[in-house]
């Protein structure tokens, strides 16, 4: 399956805004936490990812998100996980992630 | 035409898969569809789906660790329930060092009422069961 992430910076609200489609899973999850990471290295501020067109994470996936979202909160920001598909929540709940990320 | 019904005797469908996350996808799209022709609701296949793909992220790790290059997967498909096996030639796999707080080890186990590891002659093997 294609897999987009989509990285856009909102000047006006100082956040990232990034939507991702497809499957994060342990195929590019690496790849995923690397190109996150160089994002929010580059302009450490709110993160808000777009999972409307996440139809798959695995644990890998997951994670890779986990990596991130300490990086964001060593900045003193929050990364929040916007519009996610029942099954991509219930990975999120199984696990307790979440409470770690602001899922919306 | 006309479908065989399944029977008391389980259909069995196998694949081998290299050791290699590239095939993982194949694997839960393998799951889906003969979770969808068992009768599975949509919520289920998922769970399904996920749990394969989970099992194969942990075998694919156990593989790597004993230098094996494939693992099986084989779906054994009864009236009521299917029965997942994954397996692999690797000796002496320490159960007890699989850490069920993993992440993907919780996936396994929330959504799988039925979750066994064995490692016996040879042989390191997960087996999932879930019933409709």
């Amino acid at each position: 399956m294609d897999f987009q992430l989509k990285p856009e910076y909102n000047s006006e609200k100082n956040c990232w805004e990034i939507a991702v489609k497809g499957e994060i899973d342990i195929y590019n999850s690496s790849n995923v936490k690397d190109y996150l990471s160089n994002i929010v290295q580059e302009r450490p501020c709110d993160v808000y990812m777009d999972c409307s067109e996440l139809e798959y994470i695995d644990s890998t996936g997951l994670g890779a998100l986990v990596a991130i979202v300490k990086k964001v909160k060593n900045n003193g920001s929050n990364m929040y996980i916007l519009n996610t598909k029942p099954n991509v929540e219930k990975v999120f709940k199984i696990t307790n992630l979440d409470k770690v990320f602001i899922m919306k | 035409m006309q479908e065989k019904n399944i029977t008391k005797e389980p259909e069995i469908i196998e694949l081998t898969l290299p050791v290699n996350s590239a095939y993982v996808s194949s694997a839960r799209l393998t799951a889906s569809s003969i979770a969808n022709r068992l009768g599975f609701n949509i919520d289920e296949i998922e769970d399904i789906k996920a749990a394969v793909s989970e099992a194969c992220i942990l075998m694919i790790s156990q593989c790597i660790k004993a230098a094996e290059t494939n693992f099986h997967l084989q779906f054994n498909l009864y009236n009521n329930y299917i029965l997942i096996n994954l397996s692999s030639n690797i000796k002496n796999v320490d159960i007890s060092s699989i850490d069920n707080e993993e992440l993907g080890m919780k996936v396994i186990q929330t959504l799988m009422p039925e979750v066994k590891f064995e490692s016996e002659n040879d042989i390191f093997k997960i087996s999932m069961k879930k019933s409709k």
